[in-house]
């Protein structure tokens, strides 16, 4: 049953996830729904529990069917409607709702999504170059007649069958091809966008003119045509640019970042041909984007008119292009502008204030190689194992017997190598943080552009470091929050304005590190939370008491509840009925911890901890009986020795523990677990309390043994045992668990207690005397038997 | 050298000749193909695993990795028996669902390396209830001694890692 239940709330935890991050023209996503959905609709036992649920996947599943065959459009507003519906799923999973009015309300939602597919198309007419238009999905290139600058559309596939794929042959070439190609991107999209910024710096138009070349010349030497043809144009606008025939300006920019979405996307279904062979390989349709670069580049070009471009037709770039290969000019790192270009151009030399800016905006970079991960791992253990077998060595007795000042030179000497050694073998798995943080310029930018609100994204620490396996679990979290920062913190310029603040907002992002955790936050001057809302919210919801006394602070940190959107609108940005809670998860997934704090009508910042690294884990060694367990440092609030007043049974299953107010569950570890522990009366031990998925719980165990972090390893293919995350060497060599408390807060404590009448107020002695001899006896017993 | 060659023509017939670890539990002789067998360590303290069947015993630390141990005896629901210095632990390789893992297996002690053509090898007796046999690779008969020779890859392998809580 529990297993079940986890899996609904996983599967729709998930479609939650996706449905926030889906934009429109991405059909692969909407694949993913539907295998999502096809999922659910195949869990035993929906049809039973959630009926409801089940007639409700089943529709949307037709829907995103829909979607997918272009019945309906893959629009904003649609994506939003679907989100909604995914909104109410988790309502009705949540509530145990059978109730045939909500699977009615939510067929009225989805028939709206159907009514919207016949929706002109208005994207001629729109004067917005957002893609988010309404796409005519599969309509034919555009005429001549269409506005060159306009954007096009997401590349149209023209067909799914590969007309030649030789370049398949070479698969190793593909994918360094394809690697190399994302990092180009990458570094194309950041320094684009710092362009924004310092318009005219050559060195950074020589920075996108570069890679865009190097894309052009390999994916011609695979033979990747389409990807050819689009990064060589783009680099004969660039090469313009470049060589000042036409300025740097808005238009440029807008295209070269759409081209720069096309080739993503032309590069992840060649991933996705590699991974999954031909039939997978889409013939995208770029013809649209060519026109619009070499509309682009034949439009109003600043400084002359342009008698080598004449008209925007073909005819010209497609000479320019002759020449361009060989333009590769040395980039002009400390030099004016010396020679005129081998083009014949009209151009005059560049205006010296563009070039001769000396801005050394170049980081610097160390000269690195790649390895494989798997060898770094192997590197990271036995480090891990020369430290743990060093302690071992040195507290052999033999060995501590021994009083001799040069061994015990030698033994600090070893001491410092090994820990040295340890801390670069760590360091070899992180990364900055910073190609994260530049993919949210983008997102920014984008998201300002969308919602008509000004906002400024400041940077600070991109230098701090993660671990590399937590990249890309941070990204989508990150995305929500910066997402939700723009859309709800930043209000419209004309009501900041009115409110006395800057039109622009600002949204600043810092990652630092403190007290061996990584810090994100996301600080936004915006309106803040409004703490009397969410308040009102979780009344109604029954998530709190009026009597409940909760800080402001305490308030506004339920927002990371399921279910919980104070926003009345529904944007396109953010607000699709999916919450925070999700973040909340995410974060908690990689062992770390969100928080927000707001003022009203100044901003909020949310704070994101996460450890350093996911190898290890800070914890508090505890003994139980004769083993030991880890529990992780980050959800434990106190631990101490329960006084007897304190400690209430209820209804003589239950146990217990007041702490400040709280009742806390007792969890009897040596019970659940199944072992003999010293402590079997909870005022005699210790209890942990811990915090989990917002439960509290106090773990009962009998000593602390010290706090130490430990590198985590798996149980050798022991795998789903509830309340075990996984196992440790510890210092003596032996292994010790640690606790999962995430599976030890939902787990049912079914073990027998038996103990009403034990634990009254004279029941310690009895206790103590029975307890020994219990374990007396079963020594006892169990000898013989394991002899015979 | 001949016999040799008789032998590698021999494994070859019915893939079941070759060299074999034996070892002891109780009264019965044991035998595990040796290409599995990764290395034998004595006895050393097992931290158990709690909410897993009987005869998983725990995981040791083997070298930095954790590995998890099966007492054999108790895997064949055979009495347990105190350990003492011959008690041993066999490392083996089996194929797990996302690559190779190493199990180890409680045995009462290890006897010898033997080479048993396939000749020297028979089927499985029946006993009626297939489940008895079907871990079994044969039975091998040297000197007049019986050894039953297991397919470790069906005692420690796929599936009797996973879903423990399910089967417990």
């Amino acid at each position: 049953m529990a297993e079940e239940v986890n899996t609904f709330d996983k599967l729709l935890n998930d479609l939650a996830l996706k449905i926030m991050m889906v934009d429109p023209g991405d059909l692969s996503v909407v694949g993913d729904l539907i295998l999502d959905l096809e999922n659910l609709d195949s869990t035993p036992d929906i049809t039973a529990k959630f009926p409801n649920l089940k007639q409700m996947a089943l529709d949307l599943r037709v829907a995103l069917g829909k979607i997918v065959m272009t019945d309906i459009d893959d629009s904003a507003e649609n994506f939003d409607i679907v989100g909604q519906c995914i909104g109410l799923m988790e309502e009705v999973y949540r509530k145990d709702d059978n109730d045939p009015e909500s699977l009615a309300s939510f067929n009225n939602l989805l028939s709206t999504l159907s009514s919207s597919s016949t929706a002109p198309e208005n994207l001629k007419d729109s004067p917005s170059e957002e893609q988010t238009d309404n796409p005519p999905a599969q309509s034919p290139a555009p005429a001549d007649s269409t506005p060159a600058t306009e954007a096009p559309d997401k590349p149209v596939i023209l067909d799914t069958k590969p007309e030649s794929l030789d370049f398949m042959e070479d698969m190793e070439l593909l994918s360094g091809f394809i690697e190399e190609t994302r990092e180009h991107l990458d570094s194309i999209e950041v320094n684009i966008l710092d362009l924004e910024d310092n318009p005219g710096d050559m060195e950074i138009i020589n920075n996108i003119f570069r890679p865009f070349h190097t894309i052009k010349g390999v994916s011609g030497f695979l033979n990747l045509t389409n990807i050819q043809a689009l990064a060589h144009s783009t680099e004969n606008l660039l090469d313009d640019v470049r060589n000042n025939i036409r300025a740097m300006d808005e238009s440029v920019i807008e295209v070269v970042l759409k081209v720069g979405d096309c080739l993503k996307l032309m590069i992840d279904n060649l991933q996705d041909t590699i991974d999954n062979g031909a039939e997978s390989y889409k013939n995208y349709d770029i013809a649209n984007y060519i026109r619009w670069v070499k509309g682009v580049q034949g439009a109003e070009t600043t400084t002359e008119p342009a008698t080598a471009t004449p008209a925007a037709d073909s005819a010209a770039p497609a000479q320019a292009q002759e020449s361009a290969p060989s333009a590769v000019t040395p980039p002009p790192t400390t030099a004016p502008p010396s020679s005129p270009p081998p083009k014949s151009s009209p151009a005059p030399p560049a205006p010296p204030n563009t070039a001769a800016k000396p801005k050394t905006k170049a980081k610097k970079v160390g000269a690195t190689i790649k390895v494989d991960v798997d060898k770094l791992d192997g590197l990271v253990n036995a480090v891990g194992e020369l430290v743990i077998m060093q302690t071992m060595v040195r507290a052999n007795p033999h060995i501590t017997a021994i009083a001799d000042p040069k061994l015990n030179k030698d033994f600090g000497q070893l001491f410092r190598i090994t820990s040295e050694l340890q801390k670069t073998s760590m360091s070899m798995r992180m990364v900055p943080i910073r190609q994260t943080f530049q993919k949210m310029i983008r997102l920014v930018r984008d998201l300002s552009k969308k919602t008509g609100k000004q906002a400024n994204l400041v940077m600070e620490g991109e230098e701090t470091e993660i671990d590399r396996n937590m990249v890309d679990s941070i990204y989508d979290p990150l995305v929500h929050m910066m997402r939700n920062s723009v859309d709800h913190g930043v209000q419209m310029p004309e009501e900041r304005e009115r409110l006395g603040k800057p039109s622009y907002g600002t949204v600043s992002l810092r990652a630092y590190q403190k007290g061996g955790y990584m810090v994100i936050e996301i600080e936004d001057d915006g309106q803040g939370l409004n703490t009397e809302k969410i308040k009102r919210k979780a009344l109604e919801r029954g998530l709190i008491q009026e009597s409940d006394n909760l800080s402001d602070h305490d308030l506004n940190n339920l927002v990371f509840l399921p279910g919980f959107s104070t926003a009345d609108q529904i944007t396109d940005v953010s607000g699709r009925g999916v919450g925070m809670d999700v973040v909340k998860k995410a974060v908690e997934k990689l062992r770390g911890k969100v928080d927000v704090m707001s003022e009203p009508g100044k901003g909020s910042i949310f704070t994101i901890r996460l450890p350093l690294t996911l190898a290890i884990i800070d914890g508090i060694i505890v003994q139980v009986g004769t083993e030991r367990y880890i529990i992780p440092t980050i959800a434990i609030r106190e631990s101490f020795r329960p006084r007897r007043e304190d400690y209430k049974t209820i209804k003589g299953q239950g146990e217990t523990l007041l702490v400040r107010g709280n009742l806390i569950p007792i969890i009897r570890l040596y019970k659940y677990f199944q072992i003999e522990a010293k402590c079997t009366d909870p005022c005699e031990a210790i209890v942990v309390v811990v915090e989990s998925e917002g439960k509290q719980r106090a773990i009962m165990v009998d000593e602390l043994l010290g706090k130490q972090e430990v590198v985590i390893k798996n149980l050798g293919g022991i795998t789903d045992i509830t309340g075990v995350a996984g196992g440790t060497i510890l210092g003596d060599g032996r292994v010790g668990l640690i606790l999962d408390l995430a599976g030890l807060v939902t787990a049912k404590m079914n073990y027998n207690l038996d103990l009403p009448a034990a634990v009254s107020k004279d029941s310690p002695a009895i206790e103590e005397v029975t307890e020994p001899e219990n374990t007396a006896d079963s020594e006892k017993t169990t000898e013989p038997e394991q002899i015979s | 050298m001949a016999a040799e060659q008789t032998a590698v023509a021999d494994s070859t017939e019915n893939g079941l000749g070759g060299k074999y670890l034996t070892f002891s539990l109780g009264s019965e002789e044991y035998g595990v193909e040796i290409m599995k067998i990764r290395e034998i360590i004595g006895i050393m303290e097992i931290t158990a695993v709690p909410h897993t069947p009987e005869y998983i015993k725990g995981v040791i630390n083997l070298r930095g990795r954790v590995i998890p141990v099966l007492e054999l005896r108790l895997r064949f629901n055979m009495a347990t028996r105190k350990y003492d210095d011959r008690t041993c632990i066999i490392v083996v390789e089996v194929n797990g669902p996302s690559g190779p893992i190493m199990i180890g297996m409680l045995v009462d002690s290890v006897s010898e390396v033997i080479n048993i053509d396939s000749a020297e090898i028979e089927p499985p007796p029946e006993f009626g209830t297939p489940t008895e046999s079907e871990n079994i690779l044969g039975m091998g008969k040297i000197k007049g001694e019986v050894k039953i020779l297991l397919d470790v890859d069906k005692i420690v392998g796929a599936g009797v890692l996973e879903h423990l809580e399910a089967s417990a």
